[in-house]
């Protein structure tokens, strides 16, 4: 997970949050948007059990890696907020 | 008719500032008036784009809220036209339903009477002059500060200082009046004189867009006695029924549901004038013993009238709201819903111009019915239906099986369905940037237009392919035909993807999920890429039909992006925070990249 460009943005955020240009974001909303992915998640997987041809498989697998992928930024910047909120 | 009404209410006035000073008085007195109003609908404007239209959309759902809520807003606001407006702009934006506007107009009716009372009650037995200048000092004063919200407090008293000094000055000038002319030997009895002063205080209020006013200018004059209580009680009337050309002029530029809420109007004051007439006698009579009940004076006529003024509104929603579905049912037929047209632009009405929130509200269904129409051109000029890929479960078969070619003009339908609803779209984002609306409705606005264009853009692109496609896929020509289907149904499986989120609930869904399309389109342009290298290495295609190809593989992916942009920028979460974090997840391009790589790598390693 290269995180480097999230990173970025979530520092250009908290500025702008600084100087009141952004609403605040909470762990509840972050957590949120988690389950928005996970909901896509299972949706593949799903679609994944019943497809037949390899070539479907093939990229609903390819799906399912970038969804992964955005769930574990997603994680990640949950507890990026908890630590905030520490 | 219209022309000929300015210079005849300018000659009226100034003839009459020439033969009375007290007639100049009186007519600054309801100019005053009208200005307070004025300001009064400004204040209240700079609350809108929250709080006013959050409450309308939650407290209206049945007739008796909508009631509650015409009547609450109304007494606030003390402008039952302004509520009009709102309802009007609310239904043209379909943030409403009819009867909803319906019950809010009728509700406002009632609670614009409260604003008799309070003159009949309090300003002809207080110097109301003294709280007027103190309410004006400090308005300026909130006026000149930077939040809009503090501001809009400093136009709401300024508009109620303007308000009570517009009524001394009409009270000062009936009073003097009185010396020097007495009207009430111009009084009428009987049915000639309820039908004569009907049909003044119709025109009275006609010319001041405002039953208030008149209502002002009919107490102030009672209690300097120029109007008698009888004919006092016909003005009213009248002025409840002139009242209704407000809510017509609003109508004028709104949609047909407006029209239809103007017309209930209408009826509304009518027939209750109508029944009112016939039964005056008697309701005099109620008046009378209402009045005693409350404590008024048997001398108070001011207060009586007031007392009148709230029952001829409660009497008419009372003949009114038993039958209210029969009437609305009659307004539908009265006034047809117009036959869709859908290359006409069908929400961006002026009269949702009135509130930001019915802006957002019209421009994001204005964008919708315009990609709606571009997903419907994309599909046809490849040759594809729409309900054919949406059903399937093999889009690649589905597609390889749609060889025919779409009897579609392409470049007519994109200026009929596509082009003009883009340009109404840019032409309302304009005006809107120029209008002092909050940052967050502006930047929706401006994000919705940008949706829009990336919708033209795609539309553009497979316009430009569309030739090629129909070309090598109508019937096989080997692989130059199986290339040009492979990116058929990459922009088929787009549009899919795109269906899928505009079905899902808005709670639950994110634009987070068309990320993987992204990736997924960068994928297979390099993909398409290799395989058109190979092809012509092995000559399986001709250089010319490779060439074109590789043109058109160009737009297809151009559109494919533009279909992608459009649906997250139209699907973006309309919580700011939430937005925040949909945006901070998302991928960049260079991590699309590195995501490549990486899957790559992971492959060669299996």
């Amino acid at each position: 997970m290269a995180l480097k460009a999230t990173i970025e943005k979530l520092d250009t955020y908290r500025k702008r949050l600084k100087q009141k240009k952004a609403k605040p974001i909470s762990r509840k909303k972050a957590e949120r948007i988690v389950a928005k992915l996970d909901a896509k998640h299972d949706a593949l997987k799903a679609e994944l059990k019943a497809a037949k041809k390899p070539s479907k498989q093939e990229r609903l697998k390819a799906k399912l890696e970038v969804v992964e992928e955005l769930q574990a930024r997603a994680a990640w910047l949950v507890k990026q907020i908890e630590k905030q909120d520490d | 008719m219209k022309k000929l009404l300015l210079p005849v209410i300018l000659c009226v006035l100034l003839f009459g500032f020439w033969i009375s000073r007290d007639f100049q008085e009186i007519a600054a007195g309801v100019a005053i008036f009208l200005f307070g109003m004025l300001m009064l609908e400004d204040g209240f404007k700079q609350f809108s784009g929250g709080v006013l239209e959050r409450v309308l959309e939650r407290t209206t759902d049945t007739i008796a809220k909508s009631l509650g809520f015409g009547f609450v807003a109304a007494t606030l606001m003390q402008s039952s036209s302004l509520v009009s407006v709102i309802a009007i702009s609310f239904l043209s934006a379909d943030l409403i339903k009819l009867i909803a506007g319906v019950g809010i107009m009728f509700g406002a009716d009632i609670g614009t009477t409260t604003g008799a009372w309070l003159v009949a009650g309090f300003g002809l037995k207080v110097k109301i002059s003294a709280y007027a200048m103190p309410m004006l000092a400090i308005s300026i004063v909130l006026i000149f500060q930077r939040s809009k919200y503090v501001r809009g407090l400093g136009y709401i008293l300024a508009g109620l200082g303007f308000l009570f000094l517009g009524i001394h000055h009409m009270k000062e000038g009936f009073d003097a009046f009185k010396d020097q002319f007495d009207l009430t030997q111009f009084a009428m009895t009987g049915a000639a004189g309820l039908v004569v002063y009907t049909l003044i205080g119709a025109i009275a209020t006609v010319v001041m867009q405002s039953s208030h006013a008149t209502m002002v200018l009919v107490i102030t004059a009672m209690a300097a006695g120029q109007v008698s209580y009888e004919n006092a009680i016909a003005l009213v009337i009248g002025a409840n029924i002139g009242t209704t050309i407000t809510a017509i002029i609003a109508a004028l530029p709104a949609t047909y549901q407006g029209r239809r809420l103007a017309l209930a109007h209408v009826i509304f004051k009518v027939v209750t004038a109508v029944v009112c007439l016939l039964l005056i006698n008697q309701l005099v009579t109620a008046v009378d013993w209402i009045s005693r009940n409350l404590g008024i004076g048997e001398e108070d006529y001011a207060l009586k009238l007031a007392v009148f003024h709230t029952m001829f509104n409660v009497i008419g929603v009372s003949i009114m709201v038993p039958p209210i579905q029969h009437l609305i049912r009659f307004l539908e037929r009265a006034i047809p819903a117009p036959e869709v047209d859908v290359t006409k632009p069908l929400y961006l009405s002026r009269a949702v111009e009135s509130f930001p929130a019915t802006m957002e509200v019209a421009m994001r269904k204005e964008v919708e019915h315009l990609q709606d129409n571009a997903i419907a051109l994309i599909a046809h000029g490849l040759n594809l239906s729409r309900q054919e890929i949406y059903a399937t479960d093999d889009v690649a078969a589905t597609v390889e099986q749609s060889t025919r070619p779409m009897n579609v003009d392409i470049d007519e339908e994109y200026e009929r369905r596509v082009k003009t609803l883009y340009s109404a779209i840019v032409d309302f984002a304009s005006r809107a940037g120029a209008l002092n609306l909050p940052r967050d409705v502006t930047d929706h606005i401006y994000e919705l237009r940008d949706a829009a264009q990336s919708s033209v853009h795609a539309v553009k692109a497979v316009k430009h392919m569309r030739g090629n496609a129909t070309e090598f896929t109508r019937t096989p020509q080997g692989k130059i035909t199986e290339i040009y289907n492979a990116l058929r149904t990459e922009i088929a499986r787009i549009l899919v993807e795109i269906q899928k989120i505009g079905l899902a609930e808005p709670e639950m869904r994110s634009t987070l999920w068309l990320e993987e399309e992204r990736v997924q389109i960068e994928r297979d342009r390099k993909n398409t890429t290799r395989v058109i290298d190979s092809m012509i290495r092995n000559k399986e295609v001709a250089p010319d039909a490779a060439t074109s190809f590789m043109t058109d593989s160009g737009y297809a992916y151009e559109a494919m992006s533009d279909l992608i942009d459009a649906a997250q920028a139209y699907y973006a979460e309309t919580d700011e925070a939430m937005a925040e974090i949909e945006h901070i997840l998302s991928l960049e391009e260079d991590e699309i990249e590195g995501l490549l790589i990486e899957v790559s790598e992971k492959d060669v390693a299996r």
